[in-house]
């Protein structure tokens, strides 16, 4: 006995959306447009890079921005030796957790460096902006080793 | 065995086109915060929490109970997110109720919303699937057919949907949270508006709107000391059936009636348009009420347009039954959050706190949601006494 024919098709489904950012995302990005970074005070003191809009801890609304420093230093990274269409760079680049002077917790963004051996955890690193910051975290196009 | 739960505060943001200037966290945190104040409490006295909102598709977030856990105090608590389409904000506070009714927690906070204007609720509602006919109709083209089929069968006048329309809106324009407010709606406006899927006019359709209702369910021991009078929970029920199937009653689904009658029976309740004094329903196109009337056994079948031509569900006309004093659906609709808005709205009736839309003396009240092809249905009846 022969199996029936099961039919199959793919198909694609798309929408369009639209999202506001609030006033405490929406303010760190409107700031990067400025070439500022800020972060936002917790509970407990730490300040919070990029900024939360409610504490981690008490769920309570958080308000108070502090900006912070443009340079930073390398807590964790992972060097990417074959980059993909889709990644910030056409060369091999570290993707690195970066803790910015000022701020108590880390934040992700790209690092450029020439090899691997050159990047280390405790490396100073240091913004380099877009030519024209739009208010997108890519503004800050990458960091690099100071 | 459930033990007694009652509602101890009610937080809504004011229902409107866009909030543009909240996040969708932003937003859901604004009703929580407002439930909390209501109930004089602080996240600290949440044991759990119960978040409900429509299709992840209609945002395109994808389980955004996940991305609100720090606005809604979460951390470190069970939270749990419950999924019925357009009737999930009545679902969700009955799964809260009964994560007290149950006595594994004593305050649960529920939460329920919709940023409309973020999202694409008319298309993602028929998306195309491949061997099937695209309906391509949305909700208003979905159900046009069902209430061109009650009109045939029950032979209701041709205002009668027009009539729902503008009382309701003359209910919304005493709520000040309502979204539309329109004062001056007459017969002849809502006629002359244009005809979107025939018998349903533009202004016999719900809006599109932004906004969020919170709740916060404690149990009776601290329900007795609650800061403002509580809404006790006299009765919850839920059903639901398949969208299609051979010989399904559209106009007057199984699983409707037999969610009001397990729900009444619990409120010991045997003729709601006596025994209650109001009744927040899920009407989101005007011919839904005489609909609604019939399957909730507020009218013999076929006789639920003679209540609405009647102003028996008229809080205006000092109607025995009001039925949406706040505008309902047809005045809000932030579809996620509509259901409980409902379930809210008869919670505010029993505890006398809506001013101008307040049903005199209301002691006892229904809300109701249903969603998808009108195949899921919740339901409350809550007190202002324990019963």
């Amino acid at each position: 006995m022969s199996q029936p024919d099961v039919l199959h098709q793919a198909f694609e489904l798309g929408f369009t959306y639209t999202r506001s950012t609030g006033p405490v995302v929406g303010r760190f990005l409107t700031e990067l447009k400025k070439r500022n970074i800020v972060g936002i005070k917790a509970s407990d003191g730490r300040v919070i890079v990029p900024p939360m809009e409610y504490d981690p801890d008490t769920a309570e609304e958080l308000g108070e921005f502090v900006e912070v420093g443009q340079q930073g230093e390398i807590v964790s990274f992972a060097w990417v030796r074959e980059p993909r269409a889709a990644h910030p760079f056409d060369r091999p680049f570290a993707w690195a957790m970066i803790k910015l002077d000022g701020a108590d917790v880390p934040m992700v963004h790209c690092v450029a460096a020439e090899a691997e051996s050159d990047v280390a955890t405790g490396a100073r690193v240091q913004a380099v902006w877009a030519d024209e910051p739009r208010g997108f975290i890519t503004d800050i196009r990458c960091f690099e080793l100071v | 065995m459930s033990t007694l739960a009652a509602v101890v505060g009610i937080g809504q943001t004011k229902y409107t086109t866009k909030r543009e200037d909240v996040s969708i966290a932003g937003l859901v945190r604004e009703a929580a915060a407002r439930a909390l104040q209501d109930a004089d409490l602080g996240w600290d006295d949440i044991d759990a929490v119960i978040v409900g909102k429509a299709p992840d598709m209609f945002e395109g977030v994808v389980m955004p109970e996940i991305y609100l856990t720090d606005a809604l105090g979460c951390n470190g608590k069970p939270m749990l997110r419950v999924h019925t389409a357009g009737s999930v904000g009545g679902s969700t506070a009955l799964v809260a109720a009964s994560h007290v009714q149950s006595g594994a927690f004593k305050r649960v906070l529920t939460v329920a919303f919709e940023k409309q204007s973020e999202s694409n609720a008319m298309w993602a509602l028929s998306n195309p699937q491949p061997f099937s006919t695209h309906l391509n109709a949305g909700a208003g083209g979905y159900f046009a057919p069902i209430i061109r089929e009650y009109i045939r069968r029950s032979g209701a006048p041709y205002d009668t949907g027009i009539k729902v329309a503008v009382k309701d809106r003359l209910h919304g324009a005493r709520n000040p949270l309502a979204h539309l407010q329109l004062p001056n709606i007459n017969m002849q406006e809502v006629e002359e508006s244009f005809m979107l899927w025939d018998p349903i006019r533009y202004l016999e359709s719900c809006p599109s709107s932004d906004g969020a209702c919170a709740m916060v369910i404690a149990s009776e021991e601290l329900a007795d000391k609650a800061a403002r009078p509580p809404a006790w929970i006299r009765g919850v029920a839920m059903r639901s059936e398949p969208t299609m199937y051979a010989g399904r009653e559209e106009v007057n689904p199984q699983a409707g009636r037999d969610c009001a009658a397990d729900v009444y029976k619990q409120a010991g309740i045997t003729d709601p348009r006596k025994d209650l004094d109001v009744a927040e329903v899920y009407v989101p196109f005007s011919w839904y009420e005489p609909m609604w009337l019939e399957n909730l056994g507020f009218a013999p079948e076929g006789e639920g347009w003679k209540l609405t031509m009647e102003g028996a569900t008229s809080l205006i006309d000092g109607g025995d039954i009001p039925w949406n004093p706040s505008g309902g659906v047809l005045s809000s609709n932030p579809i996620g959050a509509s259901g409980m808005i409902r379930f809210a709205e008869a919670a505010r009736q029993v505890r006398g706190e809506c001013g101008e839309h307040q049903v005199e003396g209301a002691k006892l009240a229904l809300g109701h949601a249903y969603g998808g092809g009108a195949q899921f249905f919740a339901m409350w009846v809550v007190g202002a006494e324990k019963g």
